[in-house]
């Protein structure tokens, strides 16, 4: 078990060391996100914004076109000079190169969500005071469930031409349940400000534990060099 | 062979045929009309058979998609892509009517309530499936990438429907129906399910017949019927 975390964590420190040095994935998703949040500030005029409400949208916005970003860049480093054969030659298993990237992936995404986050809760007005943990514990469980799907997509067309917008084709529809559990949870939480409603948190763990388990199952299967 | 198909396949649609002219008949002729939503709520009875055969052809896409990643047979896959386009052909015609009999009946043509949502990510969730097809040109690496999808698009489905579920509901869950309703239904569900089952069947001979020729173009003839290979790094 400890051998394959310690594999678990080579493969993803492997991954954001060259980001660490790069530093080329999180400029473009930080400053991609922003300008989500802020073009669609623009474009729901003050009243909208007002609410206060339209801010969980507009982060899932952002999260969705940032994250499918960052799930090509992880696998795309792999592209270059036979990466992904040696990584595949390594005797680990498949599984943990999943595991792997999957945990790359999330480090990325919540370090976008560190900056993405604060620029919409100031630019929306968006009231975070009455559950903050409700919604960190909403968004880790969005994370997770659409870093898995992702995570498998990117690399199963990684050696296609479907790059980019059209990966956000096959990640998006699969990922709308997430979308639609947590806004509508957002909503009762800063809304009508009830508690964090068990069905809607059984669903996002559902949907988590569902993707993970299906893409540890196939990820084998569809990679390739 | 071919002539006995023949007489197989003018049996089966001249069935069909008559069975939705019958259908039709009862729906306008024998069922009483509703007495709140007037003659529109008769769109019910291809509304909910359709639906039906949403599901249907949702499922057998997945089996499809599974048997393709268990046996890695181009078959498999030509199955599972003309399901699916049945299902976004099927599924497109669920929103259509729902949106007809919804905006009679709540006078708005659409809402975002649980089961509308539910028909329409189930839509956007095949029609997905068929845009990302073309984008790939490896045949295999295609038919891989859609297996790994349909298999994620169905399992999306039941998380759809608990996810809808949280949202506020206008749309009726069951509906008081009288015996003639009942048993129109029942009569509308089997033209309905023979249309839908023909449709599958035909666009996957015509599937198999593309999939062949460009096998025996493209490549240097592997013979037909013989299994892709398990190895490799797929």
């Amino acid at each position: 078990m400890t051998q394959v975390l310690q594999q678990i964590a080579l493969v993803s420190g492997k991954d954001l060391r060259i980001e660490a040095r790069s530093r080329q994935t999180l400029g473009l998703v930080v400053v991609l996100g922003v300008l989500i949040v802020v073009v669609l500030g623009l474009g729901l005029g003050p009243q909208q914004v007002a609410s206060g409400m339209a801010a969980t949208a507009v982060l899932w916005v952002a999260y969705l076109f940032c994250g499918v970003l960052c799930f090509e860049k992880t696998m795309a480093v792999e592209r270059h000079d036979g990466a992904l054969a040696g990584l595949m030659l390594a005797p680990i298993d498949r599984g943990v190169i999943y595991a792997g990237k999957l945990l790359s992936n999330l480090v990325l995404m919540v370090m976008l969500a560190l900056v993405v986050t604060p620029v919409a809760i100031v630019l929306f007005g968006f009231d975070l005071s009455a559950a903050p943990l409700g919604f960190a514990a909403i968004m880790a469980g969005g994370f997770v469930g659409f870093a898995a799907i992702g995570t498998l997509f990117a690399a199963a067309v990684s050696s296609t031409r479907l790059q980019g917008g059209l990966l956000a084709i096959v990640i998006f529809p699969v990922s709308l349940p997430l979308v639609i559990v947590s806004t509508q949870m957002m909503m009762r939480l800063f809304g009508e400000g009830e508690p964090l409603g068990g069905t809607g948190l059984a669903v996002l763990i559902a949907f988590d534990a569902v993707y993970l388990v299906v893409s540890w199952l196939v990820f084998e299967l569809i990679l390739e060099p | 062979m071919k002539t006995v198909d023949n007489k197989i396949m003018i049996t089966y649609w001249l069935a069909t045929t008559i069975l939705f002219a019958a259908s039709i008949v009862l729906v306008f002729a024998w069922t009483p009309v509703e007495q709140t939503m007037g003659v529109v709520q008769k769109i019910f009875y291809l509304h909910l058979p359709v639906a039906i055969n949403t599901f249907l052809a949702c499922l057998v896409s997945f089996i499809a998609s599974v048997g393709y990643l268990w046996q890695r047979r181009q078959v498999w896959d030509d199955l599972a892509v003309s399901s699916a386009k049945m299902a976004v052909l099927l599924c497109g015609i669920v929103l259509l009517t729902g949106m007809i009999w919804g905006h009679s009946a709540w006078g708005v043509w659409w809402t975002w309530s649980p089961r509308l949502t539910f028909s329409l990510v189930l839509w956007l969730l095949y029609v997905a499936y068929l845009v990302i097809r073309p984008s790939i040109e490896s045949r295999e690496r295609r038919a891989l990438v859609s297996a790994v999808y349909g298999v994620v698009a169905f399992l999306d489905v039941p998380l759809v429907y608990l996810s809808v579920k949280l949202m506020p509901d206008i749309h009726p869950s069951s509906i008081a129906l009288s015996t003639e309703m009942k048993l129109t239904l029942l009569a509308c569900m089997v033209p309905v399910t023979l249309l839908s089952v023909g449709l599958i069947a035909l666009r996957f001979r015509l599937q198999r017949v593309e999939s062949l020729n460009s096998e025996t173009s493209s490549e240097p003839a592997p013979p037909t019927g013989v299994r892709g290979s398990f190895g490799g790094l797929a």
